[in-house]
């Protein structure tokens, strides 16, 4: 990826700190440096409670840093700073920007119960005002969903369900899709089929993507940037202190 | 489409999705607005009737003098500028307002208390005009039973005197322009203008009426009444009358009482009606409230994902309010109908009991409407404090739930 490096990074973090405290044990994390480009596929890999929520939640704007040096985000020529629209409170704006250029597949589908899985895929596009068009039937298509589009999410299997929100997070051709742990409610030969899925269909379409699993037997094949990490304890054993970078 | 809208279209979906749950919002709600609505419907109607009942009855409003005194025509003219009296008539003495009468029809001669009138008098029966003049009169429902007469008939009216020693009979010619109804007045009795009891009393007295030629002495100077026929606006300044005559020192005899019974059992009852329906709604309100709360803690991950895909503070605030605007709405209306079937329900059970078209309970249009406003503005607070809560709703905390 050399050419990767000589455009503008789409996420650009210095020196940003979250700490969560619960009872007598806090959690941080740090991030002293943190470069994505546009078209990468990030692999956030580790335990659970290893911090890899936390750092998705901050690059999607809905967990508000206590620090942050440095928190741009490019998604196209301008630049947006983030730690700046949080400092003021602009959480319209944040909204806006999410609305936008993110897409985001949660560990549980998150789907709307209300809506059919036409009107779940559809529901970013219509946000934006995008037109009706093929996107949605091809992408239930690509997903296998064609025959389920008029049922509601309750009908569906899991893996049928994590499908949907893939395709939810992909409906208005975002810049980065964010998908935290999206198969572990899967069983694992179905959770490797849909990862594969997921990952060619942001291929295809040049999105960049980031990815936090507990396992990393079925990322590595898939060709992702895994992110450096490492965690360590107090003496005491009350707090812990994870440092991402990359 | 602007996005509260679309807030709004999701939340009805969401709604009426989940029934189940609104159906039991709908029913705690009609549950404690239905009830609310019978009590005030039987507190409306017996009040309500009884009140009717004061107000349609002219006995009710009228104001007797006890005993007799002495009142010239000003006195009675003052009295009738009042904005608080309908209707004052003078009236000559008992004594002297008397007429036997004949009709073609009935062998028996009747002695009636003639009562004098003039239109206005609450005692007529509406369409009848007053009697005028000399020869017109209107009977009572007895009299004109007796006599066997009808409005149009012709009676013969006498009286008798005894004058420089010797009795003298004088008849005069009537017509029945009407006939008053059985409640208005229920002795054998017969209404006239003043100008006629003025004769008779006149006749008595041995004074000429050269209006129907009948001799005797030149009329006297000013007339003097003895008593009067007075009917307050309203039940309502009927006290407030007689604590005036009384302090001019005239005795008279009301229904005040009774119409103050009935005034303080309707504050009594408004007390407890307005005390139940404050402890009601304020129940309902936490109630709708505290569910309204608890809903967005179990919706907190739905609100989440909207927030998520790019829903505003501002739009997620639709959500909880528009809900609890439904329930609102559809409470009433479930609420509207256990009234009315439990309305209908009371008054035909007992519809025996009761005269005329009385209704025990009973709603004017407004209260329903009144209902309506209270629901919806106690729903749109609780819904507001939900709503806020809901919008404070951090994206990231409902999104690994489940």
């Amino acid at each position: 990826m050399s050419d990767a490096g000589a455009q503008q990074p789409i996420y650009d973090l210095e020196d940003v700190v979250k700490t969560r405290v619960a009872g007598d044990y806090s959690f941080s994390l740090r991030v002293p440096n943190l470069r994505i480009h546009p078209g990468e596929k990030i692999a956030l890999i580790g335990e659970s409670g290893c911090g890899k929520s936390t750092l998705l939640d901050m690059l999607a704007f809905v967990l508000q840093p206590d620090k942050a040096e440095r928190f741009a985000f490019q998604p196209d020529d301008k630049a947006e700073d983030i730690a700046r629209h949080w400092r003021r409170g602009r959480r319209n704006r944040l909204a806006a920007l999410r609305k936008r250029h993110l897409g985001y597949v949660m560990q549980t589908g998150g789907l709307l119960p209300y809506l059919s899985v036409r009107e779940n895929i559809e529901l970013p596009r219509r946000l934006l005002g995008l037109p009706r068009d093929d996107t949605v039937s091809e992408l239930a298509e690509e997903l296998g969903l064609t025959r389920h589009l008029h049922k509601l999410p309750a009908d569906l299997s899991t893996g049928e369900r994590q499908r949907v929100a893939i395709g939810r997070a992909l409906a208005h051709r975002p810049a980065i899709v964010i998908a935290d742990e999206p198969t572990a409610s899967v069983d694992p030969f179905a959770a490797e089929k849909i990862m594969a899925l997921f990952m060619e269909m942001v291929e295809q379409r040049a999105i960049t993507v980031i990815v936090a699993s507990h396992a990393w037997r079925h990322i590595k094949q898939l060709g992702l940037r895994r992110l450096a990490h490492h965690s360590r304890r107090s003496k005491d054993g009350l707090a812990t202190e994870t440092v991402v970078s990359g | 489409m602007r996005q509260w809208l679309r807030s709004l279209a999701l939340a009805t979906r969401d709604y009426f999705h989940e029934w189940q749950i609104s159906v039991c919002f709908v029913l705690a709600l009609a549950a404690v607005l239905g009830p609310m609505m019978v009590l005030f419907g039987l507190k409306f109607g017996i009040v309500g009737s009884m009140i009717d009942e004061l107000r349609e009855d002219p006995a009710k409003r009228e104001i007797r003098p006890v005993g007799s005194g002495r009142y010239d025509r000003q006195w009675i003219e003052r009295l009738a500028a009042r904005p608080d009296v309908a209707f004052v008539i003078p009236k000559v003495r008992n004594i002297a307002a008397t007429l036997e009468v004949q009709s073609d029809r009935a062998a028996r001669i009747l002695t009636l208390e003639v009562i004098p009138t003039a239109p206005g008098d609450p005692l007529l029966p509406p369409g009848v005009d007053a009697p005028q003049g000399l020869g017109e009169v209107v009977l009572s429902a007895s009299a004109a039973r007796k006599l066997q007469v009808a409005a149009g008939d012709g009676l013969d009216g006498s009286l008798e005197r005894r004058f420089r020693g010797k009795r003298e009979r004088v008849h005069l010619p009537l017509t029945v322009v009407g006939v008053a109804a059985p409640q208005a007045f229920g002795r054998d009795g017969l209404f006239a203008s003043l100008a006629l009891t003025e004769a008779l009393e006149d006749f008595r007295d041995g004074r000429a009426v050269p209006a129907l030629d009948w001799p005797g002495d030149p009329p006297q100077g000013e007339r003097h009444y003895t008593g009067f026929r007075l009917y307050a606006r309203s039940i309502y300044d009927v006290a407030h009358l007689e604590e005036g005559f009384e302090r001019a020192g005239i005795e008279v005899r009301t229904r005040a009482g009774e119409i103050a019974t009935v005034q303080r059992m309707d504050r009594t009852l408004s007390a407890i009606y307005w005390a139940i329906a404050v402890i009601g709604l304020a129940g309902f309100s936490l109630s709708l409230g505290a569910s309204l709360w608890a809903n967005v803690d179990r919706k907190r991950k739905e609100l989440s994902v909207l927030r998520l895909v790019g829903f505003r503070t501002g739009d997620i605030i639709w959500f909880p309010l528009l809900q609890s605007l439904y329930t609102a709405v559809l409470g009433w209306a479930l609420a509207v109908g256990i009234y009315l079937l439990a309305a209908r329900g009371i008054n035909l059970m007992l519809a025996p009991q009761l005269d005329r078209a009385q209704e025990v309970c009973r709603l004017l249009p407004e209260h329903y409407l009144i209902a309506l406003g209270l629901t919806l503005a106690a729903s749109v607070v609780a819904a507001l404090l939900a709503g806020i809560r809901a919008a404070r709703v951090e994206p990231s905390e409902g999104l690994r739930e489940l």
